[in-house]
């Protein structure tokens, strides 16, 4: 639901793209065999340097920056993208890493021979085709931690009045991978953390089951979903169901998760219990352009309303519709908007509101008669994260962030209810994510801008939809999130900052700091009561 | 940003009388921010990065290393570089931010 970050490079492979792909396939199989060969004769230098490269970019920069050199959260790297660098001045950047930037320092991880080759090897390597990756792979990648789940204890085994008051922080460690990365729950009542899940790469994405409170799923930007025990604080199982992509949805049973990707272009139904694969789906259809293209998945979500889930073709500009029956057969819901991204519902889950990164707009779906209800005005370049709406004086607001750069930097207030634009409140700069809460006074945002503003959350008060207040968190602060109860504000003091920081939500005092590498997104248990966050759960109850 | 850090500096200035080698936190903590924590971090460095920490290290010691890097008598590629850039103030500035810190 709450994606990090746009794509900052774009694909739009056209329908030979299928064959081209077989062809790499076949090309990738003999290429194995051959170097399988080869290997013992230790001869082969070019090729083995190649190898040894890509192997290199796949272990160190492939989870950010695309496991196709396509781009991901970060650049694309190819022989396009760097057309014209100076070798020399990507070599520095690879070893000091760059500054307000999630880019790490690689001196001393990388030899300098090492470097030097990647950097040569990225000049030289264009954008790889879209990989596959099948239902087969998918369950062949199946881990079991735990094999008998009845093992398990019955109940939290530390201290908490309720699951809800659990809140998780997807770390992604200074590398994007490593023992930095991992998935930490803290109580949002004492602060202290309860536990932690290692989980390789940088955890991108956690979602709750909502039936069951012991189970969260927490998903990695290399694609694997960890189904984690809440009450015991371990994985019991993992998948990995693609390449990079952060997609990831419940439905509102708890027996399915839906997973998409951006490499390949593929999404997967999974049984949320086993985690094994049910069926996947092909990205693809006519953009509002005309033009046939194959897509990235973006948001994917599932709805209190109704056994379904939602999920966004990024290049397709579509939004699909899924049920979740035999067969699983999908609506499509066409000409949404170009390069779509994220999303979050209202109006117990019958409205979603899907962000176009291109269009500037928010496109309004009605999901029960799965057609576009309206196209409003967003601001630049909109991002909406997790999505925030609040009831205000009989009206229910949503708030859209935006994350583009541009003179003027908004934060997008609609009335929900008429599908209206209310107001553009002026924030200092692009912003990514917003966080509300039905018993919090204001609604945050994180400024993102690539300077000093970057260690801001700015405040603004739901009533006079006015910024009332600027947090310095330090770092580079992003992600807000409020406690179950709406009493705290925690926010990601990311990249150098390394910790999360804890606000009361009515004073803004700092209360709490929790130590950890590079903290992104927040998610508290919550959500799973109050759908949106801001919402009452009551909207949800209203919705079943 | 720059005018906000020097209205800051000037007004600490102002506030304390300082010595002339006094240094400011304020002023190392933006300074170590752009500069060293992008590898040392601030509290810690990543618990897979080869650099050691420097949160709570000694200042003269901070200092001392500090120096000896700028003017290439100790000797690393990485350090030589980034060190090179660094003015008496700044280092002063930085070694009492970092040596302050509790790791």
């Amino acid at each position: 639901m709450n994606l990090t970050k746009k794509r900052l490079s774009q694909s739009a492979l056209m329908p030979q793209g299928h064959k081209f792909r077989l062809i790499r396939q076949a090309a990738q199989l003999s290429f194995i065999g051959l170097a399988a060969i080869a290997l013992p004769f230790g001869a082969q230098a070019a090729s083995d340097t190649t190898k040894n490269m890509h192997q290199l970019y796949e272990d160190n920069c492939a989870s950010c920056h695309g496991s196709d050199h396509g781009g991901f959260i970060a650049p694309g790297l190819n022989s396009e993208s760097l057309k014209g660098r100076s070798p020399t001045a990507l070599r520095s950047l690879i070893m000091t890493g760059s500054f307000d930037t999630l880019m790490p320092p690689f001196y001393g991880r990388l030899s300098d021979d090492d470097i030097r080759g990647l950097v040569k090897h990225l000049q030289t390597t264009p954008k790889q085709a879209n990989p596959s990756w099948t239902i087969d792979d998918i369950k062949a990648s199946i881990k079991v931690y735990v094999k008998d789940e009845s093992t398990l204890p019955a109940k939290p085994t530390y201290q908490v009045n309720s699951m809800d008051d659990v809140i998780g922080v997807a770390a992604r460690g200074k590398y994007g991978r490593g023992s930095g990365s991992k998935a930490v729950f803290i109580n949002s009542i004492t602060h202290k953390q309860i536990g932690e899940i290692p989980t390789g790469t940088a955890a991108h994405i956690i979602d709750y089951n909502p039936a069951n409170p012991r189970w969260a799923y927490v998903k990695t930007d290399t694609a694997e979903i960890f189904k984690v025990d809440l009450y015991s604080m371990q994985a019991v199982r993992s998948v990995k169901t693609g390449f990079n992509g952060p997609g990831l949805g419940v439905s509102r049973d708890g027996k399915y998760i839906m997973a998409g990707s951006y490499v390949p272009h593929n999404a997967v139904i999974l049984n949320a219990d086993t985690l094994e694969p049910l069926k996947t789906f092909e990205l693809e259809g006519v953009d509002p352009d005309g033009k046939m293209v194959s897509s990235d998945s973006g948001m994917i979500i599932g709805s209190p309303m109704d056994d379904i889930f939602a999920i966004a073709l990024e290049n397709a500009g579509q939004v699909w519709v899924v049920d979740l029956k035999e067969g699983f057969p999908v609506t499509k819901i066409e000409k949404v908007g170009r390069h779509l991204h994220d999303a979050f519902l209202t109006h117990g889950g019958s409205k979603l509101m899907v962000a176009a990164y291109d269009d500037n707009i928010v496109t309004a779906i009605d999901l029960k008669d799965r057609k576009i209800i309206k196209k409003l005005d967003a601001g630049c370049v909109p991002h909406v994260g997790g999505g925030a709406a609040v009831e205000v004086d009989g009206r229910t607001l949503g708030f859209g962030t935006n994350f583009g750069d541009c003179d003027k930097t908004v934060v997008s207030v609609w009335d929900l209810d008429k599908m209206e634009v209310v107001k553009q409140v002026p924030v200092a700069g692009g912003t990514e994510s917003p966080a509300a809460h039905a018993n919090a006074p204001y609604v945050a945002v994180d400024i993102i801008s690539k300077d000093r503003r970057a260690r801001t959350i700015q405040l603004i008060d739901k009533k006079t939809l006015e910024v009332v207040k600027t947090l310095d968190v330090g770092g580079h602060a992003y992600f807000p999130e409020y406690s179950a109860d709406g009493k705290f504000l925690y926010v990601s003091a990311g990249y150098n900052g390394d910790e999360v920081v804890v606000y009361d939500s009515n004073s803004l005092e700092k209360v709490a700091s929790v130590p950890m590498e590079s903290p992104a997104g927040i998610f508290s248990h919550g959500r799973v009561r109050y759908m949106t966050r801001g919402l009452s759960p009551d909207e949800i109850k209203g919705a079943k | 940003m720059r005018l906000a850090i020097y209205s800051g500096l000037l007004l600490l200035g102002l506030a304390s009388v300082q010595s002339a080698d006094a240094a400011s936190i304020y002023a190392g903590e933006a300074k170590a921010a752009a500069v060293c924590s992008q590898c040392h971090g601030i509290r810690m460095p990543s618990a897979d990065a080869p650099f050691p920490p420097l949160a709570g290290r000694d200042q003269e010691y901070l200092k001392t290393a500090l120096k000896q890097y700028r003017d290439k008598t100790r000797k690393s590629d990485i350090m030589n570089a980034i060190a090179g850039s660094l003015s008496d103030d700044d280092i002063n500035n930085i070694a009492s931010y970092y040596a302050k810190l509790k790791p």
